[in-house]
């Protein structure tokens, strides 16, 4: 079986290979460098697995990786649409054409919406892009009569496609993982993590596939059963340089959960820099002393660290005992006080915080004989098991602990903490924003309905519902990502709540848009392509700009076989619904890119994305369908 | 009415001429005065600047309309008439001494402000002038040898909106004698001598009761009745030792009277220094000169140890100092540039950073591909490995991020023996100069913890490649990194620094600064150059790359941080507390000190402070804090005139970020600083 799923694999690998070389026989010849690369990247994607070997895959992780290939396949067809229009764009090359660019992409995304289903030819799919730009730019050979000499033109082309190609063999250098994420119910998600992604952008993306209420302490971390480690990670960390840490046979886990102490202090600021005063004080601060305790402390010319000081046991160098010294912490380390010497001169240096991360220990009495089981580790992040070079320290009571462990985070990370919360703030906000309209709205099934129709036609688990996204990952390049808004912009009572936010909601949030886009139907098309065609970012690697977590942004019918495991071949919409654990049926888009997909729900696409997929014979005798029945076949054989 | 005589002395015509008298009647007003005084006198010149001193009541007749009968002048009056501005010796935060013209009839507050103005200082409200440290009588030969930089041919008038003319103010670029007072104010000052640091650290240190008695009999006013320190315990001396801030509040002038109501005179020394720890909206654009000074001013808490830091952080100080020196002697020119130009500059930069893609032009793309590379013989030694015993030599290639080894050169094309990533490890010199010998130890990072190798090479030139190379690679860096050739030199730099040839120490050129100079007398007596070295290259190796700017605002960054900072001591006594202890007053709070073990015993917050009094007559301070919480206590070594206009000054001081507007509250400031003189 698993034999079947490789050859699969491999087979598509070929297939891409064929699109771009097809792309490249019809633009450029560079082309074929692209679609070596590109292969390049997919290979390396699998060849890095090492963190699961593609054999252990359990199926439903299988269709999220699918999910995430179509996806990376669809961006990169659109991509290099994107560049043959700037191809085209170079030859033209004339100033009092502004319109091109939004007449061309309108032929873009419909392009891609059918080159991700499964049933139409690929090559044909760029028959009508192709045809496009001889129509709608006035012809190329005008242009080419006023432009100097067809010699610049072309060396143009050449350095554009040196370019290219360098850009390409870039790409082919970004690293990327598929990691397991351990969900709070025990369950877990696969996605493929690229090394540009950040763990705020893994988050989005879970928050996505999960429609969990998004709050500030949603965190991942890292687990190591070795060690009996637990660290949260940090919202603007890379998640593949930890995980990259992680030695071939590693139990190490990544988890998805809450995690109350990540954001505590910017809640609760006096129980970390007040810390010495009586609980009663403590706990009747008042909002506003709160607010100025955040901003003295970290909205300053430097941050200031919580003045930690007080006795914590130490475990000593591969000895059970645990000595008590007594410790402070300064932003520039923890330090002791050596024995009968004063407290202000003569600290020596414990440790510093540059070259380590601090984890939670976990059962250290046992393990350790520790005092309590209130301890911490300090490690540098590249060791994976018992070694001398660890720090293991122990506190009396938990209270403490969480003090040692965010003060020294806030030691570490500085600033960038502060940052992080106030991010995750306005995506909470937005979201809570965001159910409060759907739960009066929960009665309008209509957006929803079509995907699920869209679902069950096509049968295709996960893939089906990308084309739509895409333009939202274009949008994304955009340079500054949409400003997360307060809840009152975005809660004006609106009429009618089938398209969730009207138009005027979405000029409101995206003050650049509007200029550009004006919010008619037509916007929806356009949208994709301006950003491509004005802005040289989008010659970067294929799907995700950093500020996008690249994975095939959540469609919602996939993640429900993962949670669900419900048989494959044509499920009853309905059910699916039922059957997820999400609280309210969520005919809004994904929270994290509310404004921008908005627009995209309110589009007619759907119909256009369904249309080819019904024209499709299931079962008919191309790849797509083919790996979809494998799969099928898989399934009932389990 | 009666007419009667009052005697006017001219200051104008010498301490020695007699005084001039004129007749006038008890409702002649004071303009009145001043018109027949200037008759009388013959003298021909501007007298506008002129006013009336009274020196019994030590106080200014400033009001021309006012009648002698309503100021209360009799004919026993002793009155001077005199200019209201004077030169006055001002002592800068970098140690050095400006002559300006200040004002001597204003407030403080308003002395400063127009001190500031002239020097091109923004947010004056922060600094402050108080009375220096007193010197023995001996040195007193060899102050008047120190350079004064004059500033009093600068017509104050033409001192109101700064505006830029050659990058700095316009009434600095008149001449190159004012032009060099501008670049002395707006960059850092060298290193000093170690020597100097030990000499003005050893008066502050000894506070000899000799000492501060001289200080008393120098400041004459009558309301500053000072305590001597002869009441205290020697456990308060003890603890003055380690905190000499301690001292400074006694000599804060007291900002809402007027210099000569406070005993200065002409030509006297006083120092013009940060006084709030609150440094609102600094913007390095139009503050050249507010933080340049205000470094210098950190520079010197660190160095005289007025503010304790651990040894980690003092080899940070010590090496941005050291980067500091470097950048501000290689590159004035980056000051005195137009800031038009450096609009531009940064203008096109933008854009050329836009056009570039993030940095990842064909050309940046082509280097990348083909990275720089070092090859050479060198030994290694492993000290866990059994196996190896010694140093043994391969042959050593460097790409990217990673050491790779072989058995010769000619095997280098095959498969290493070896390839060591060092992104995340740890690099560390192991030197002796004199012994010829160089190493580098590397701890690299492994799952089963840390790998401690040692890579030994031939010379110094051999040394400082491979050892830029490693600093690079553990950071993430490449070869390719513009910084390589820099770092290179910076490790030579220091290694000349470990030489233990004499003559080189002693001959401190431009690049050979003595490390010395670098940290506080307490560091210099602990380590020896070559040990000092290796520590303050570690540090400097992680700022390396910050502009000048960049490097002051590091520097001040790192002294906010410092958890005693900003906090400036007053001995006082609490109410019902039969004991001296000591009140830190910070920008956000005050902190009830033990003088015993040193310890913080108690910290109240300003926002929750409901009011705070001030009994003048019995001199004490009453505060009232949010759920009845109340303190009282009475100064010991300052006057509570001080403790108030520090808190009331933090509390106006935070009133400034809520207020959008540019404009000074001097009123504000008047009133929560004046105390019984603004009622």
């Amino acid at each position: 079986m698993m034999d079947d799923i490789d050859a699969m694999f491999s087979n598509l690998l070929g297939e891409m290979d064929l699109l771009t070389q097809s792309l490249g026989v019809e633009t450029l010849p560079p082309e074929s460098s692209s679609s070596t690369s590109k292969e390049v990247n997919f290979t390396m994607g699998f060849a890095d697995m090492n963190v699961e070997s593609l054999n252990e895959l359990e199926e439903n992780d299988f269709d999220a990786l699918m999910a995430d290939l179509m996806a990376d396949l669809s961006a990169t067809e659109n991509k290099l649409v994107a560049e043959l229009e700037e191809q085209k764009d170079a030859k033209v090359a004339n100033p009092d054409l502004p319109a091109p660019p939004r007449e061309l992409s309108s032929y873009v995304v419909p392009s891609l919406s059918t080159t991700t289903s499964p049933d139409t030819g690929l090559n044909t799919t760029y028959t009508p892009l192709a045809d496009s730009h001889i129509p709608s730019f006035s012809p190329p050979q005008p242009p080419q009569h006023e432009k100097p000499s067809m010699e610049d033109v072309e060396a143009q082309i050449k350095s554009d496609k040196i370019k290219l190609a360098l850009e390409k063999l870039k790409e082919a250098k970004v690293k990327k993982l598929v990691v397991k994420v351990v969900m709070n119910d025990g369950s877990s998600k696969t996605l493929m993590v690229d090394e540009r992604q950040t763990v705020r952008d893994v988050l989005d993306n879970l928050f996505e596939k999960t429609h969990c209420d998004c709050n500030v302490d949603w965190s991942l971390s890292e687990t190591n059963p070795e060690l009996q480690l637990e660290r949260g990670f940090e919202d603007h960390e890379n998640l593949v340089d930890p995980l990259s840490a992680w030695t071939r046979d590693s139990e190490n886990k990544v988890l998805f959960q809450e995690r109350t102490e990540k954001y505590e202090v910017f809640k609760n600021p006096q129980n970390f820099y007040l810390w010495k005063k009586d609980k009663k004080t403590l706990k009747d601060m008042k909002d506003r002393d709160k607010e100025l305790l955040v901003e003295e402390n970290f909205c300053g010319p430097s941050i200031i660290v919580p003045d930690l000081e007080g006795v914590l046991y130490l475990r000593e160098d591969n000895k059970k005992s645990w000595k008590p010294r007594l410790f402070l912490l300064r932003a520039s380390g923890i330090y002791y006080v050596p024995k009968g010497k004063s407290k202000t001169r003569d600290l020596v240096c414990f440790v510093q915080f540059d070259n380590v991360n601090v984890y939670y220990g976990k059962e250290y009495k046992n393990k350790y004989k520790a005092p309590t089981d209130f301890c911490f580790v300090l490690k540098h992040p590249q060791i994976q098991k018992e070694s001398q070079y660890i720090k293991y320290l122990c506190c009396d009571d938990s209270w403490m602990m969480t003090l040692w462990v965010t003060g020294i985070r806030i030691a570490k990370y500085g600033k960038s903490l502060y940052e992080n919360y106030k991010t995750s703030m306005a995506k909470a906000q937005l979201t809570s924003a965001w159910n409060n309209r759907s739960t009066t709205t929960t009665s309008t099934p209509s957006t929803s309905s079509t995907i699920t129709n869209a679902k069950a036609s096509g049968k295709a688990n996960g893939y089906a519902p990308q084309p739509p996204e895409e333009p939202v990952a274009n949008i994304g390049i955009e340079p500054p990502p949409p400003p997360p808004l307060p809840p009152a912009q975005i809660l004006p009572p609106h009429p009618t709540v089938k398209r969730s936010p009207s138009p005027n909601a979405t000029t409101k949030k995206l003050p650049s848009l509007p200029t550009k886009y004006p919010p008619s139907q037509a916007t929806i098309f356009n949208l994709p392509a301006p950003p491509l065609s004005q802005d040289d970012i989008s010659f970067l690697p294929p799907p995700p700009d950093s500020d996008f977590p690249l994975p095939p942004p959540p469609p919602d019918p996939a993640f429900c076989p993962v949670t669900n495991r419900v048989p494959k071949p044509a499920p009853p919409p309905r059910q699916l619904y039922m059957g997820a654990d999400v609280p309210a049926p969520p005919p809004p888009p994904p929270p994290s890119f509310t404004p921008t997909s908005s627009v995209i729900k309110t589009a007619p696409l759907p119909p256009k994305r369904t249309t080819p997929m019904q024209a499709a014979p299931p079962g008919g005798g191309d790849f797509m369908s083919e790996l979809a029945r494998a799969m099928a076949k898989k399934r009932a054989n389990q | 009415m009666a007419v009667w005589d009052l005697s006017v002395t001219l200051e104008d015509l010498g301490a020695e001429a007699p005084p001039i008298t004129v007749s006038v009647t008890s409702d002649l007003h004071i303009g009145g005065v001043i018109l027949k005084l200037v008759e009388k006198s013959q003298v021909r010149r501007d007298w506008s600047d002129h006013a009336l001193w009274w020196e019994q009541k030590q106080q200014w007749l400033l009001r021309p309309s006012w009648t002698l009968e309503k100021c209360g002048i009799h004919a026993d009056a002793r009155l001077i008439f005199m200019p209201q501005h004077k030169a006055l010796k001002l002592g800068l935060p970098n140690g050095l001494t400006i002559r300006v013209r200040a004002c001597f009839s204003g407030s403080v507050f308003r002395t400063v402000l127009g001190i500031c103005k002239m020097l091109n200082i923004r947010r004056p409200e922060e600094l402050s002038l108080l009375r220096p440290v007193e010197e023995k009588k001996k040195k007193k030969d060899k102050d008047l040898s120190e350079e004064v930089y004059d500033l009093t041919d600068v017509p104050l008038t033409s001192v109101s909106r700064p505006c830029l003319y050659n990058g700095m103010p316009a009434h600095f670029a008149d001449s190159p004698k004012t032009e060099k007072v501008y670049k002395m104010l707006s960059v850092p000052q060298p290193a000093p001598a170690p020597e100097a640091i030990a000499k003005l650290y050893r008066p502050a240190s000894i506070v000899d009761k000799a000492h501060i008695h001289s200080r008393c009999t120098h400041t004459h006013t009558h309301t500053h009745t000072i305590s001597t320190f002869t009441s205290l315990c020697s456990c308060l001396l003890s603890f003055l030792l380690t905190h000499i801030t301690l001292a400074t509040p006694l000599r804060w002038l007291d900002s809402s009277r007027s210099l000569m109501q406070q005993g200065v005179q002409e030509n006297d020394r006083l120092w013009l220094r940060f006084k709030y720890y609150c440094f609102h909206d600094m913007e390095p654009k139009y503050d050249a000169v507010r933080l340049t000074q205000l470094y210098e001013q950190a520079r010197w808490a660190i160095l005289l140890e007025d503010i304790d830091c651990t040894e980690e952080e003092m080899m940070l100080f010590g090496g941005l100092q050291y980067h500091i020196n470097k950048l501000s002697l290689s590159e004035p020119q980056a000051m005195t540039s137009t800031p038009a130009m450096d609009d531009l500059d940064s203008a096109l930069q933008c854009l050329e950073v836009k056009l570039d893609v993030g940095g990842s032009s064909p050309q940046d793309l082509l280097d990348n591909l083909t990275a720089p590379e070092l090859n050479d013989y060198l030994k290694i030694f492993r000290p866990k490995r059994l196996t190896l015993k010694g140093y043994k030599q391969y042959w050593f290639k460097f790409k990217d991020d990673s050491i790779s080894y072989y058995k010769s050169k000619e095997e280098s094309l095959g498969e290493p023996i070896q390839q060591i990533n060092l992104k995340g490890c740890e690099v560390a010199p192991d030197v002796n100069v004199a012994g010829q010998k160089f190493c580098i130890r590397l701890l690299i990072p492994a799952p089963e913890g840390m790998n401690e190798v040692y890579l030994r090479c031939e010379n110094e030139e051999q040394y400082s490649r491979w050892m830029a190379a490693c600093r690079l690679a553990s950071k993430g860096k490449s070869l390719a990194d513009t910084s390589f050739q820099s770092e290179i030199q910076s490790i030579r730099s220091f290694l000349a620094m470990q030489q233990t040839n004499p003559s080189t120490n002693s001959s401190q050129t431009d690049d050979n600064i003595n490390t010395h100079s670098l940290v506080s007398p307490r560091y210099s007596k602990k380590y020896k150059t070559k040990q000092l070295a290796p520590k303050i290259l570690d540090a400097y190796q992680n700022v390396a790359q910050l502009s000048l700017t960049d490097a002051l605002l590091r520097f001040l960054q790192i002294w906010q941080a410092l958890p005693d900072f900003g906090l400036s001591f007053v001995v006082v006594r609490f109410k019902g507390s039969r004991k001296d202890e000591v009140l830190g007053i910070a920008p956000n709070r005050l902190i009830r000190i033990d003088l015993g073990v040193g310890d913080v015993v108690k910290t109240w917050r300003y926002n929750n402070m409901r009011q705070w009094n001030v009994n003048w007559d019995i001199r004490q301070v009453a505060i009232e804090f949010d759920g009845n919480v109340n303190i009282a206590f009475c100064c010991v070594t300052a006057d509570c005139k001080i403790v108030h206009e520090f808190i009331g000054g933090y509390i106006f001081m935070s009133t400034r970020s809520r207020e959008q507007s540019d404009t000074l509250n001097e009123e504000l400031f008047h009133k929560l600083t004046g105390g019984h003189e603004a009622l």
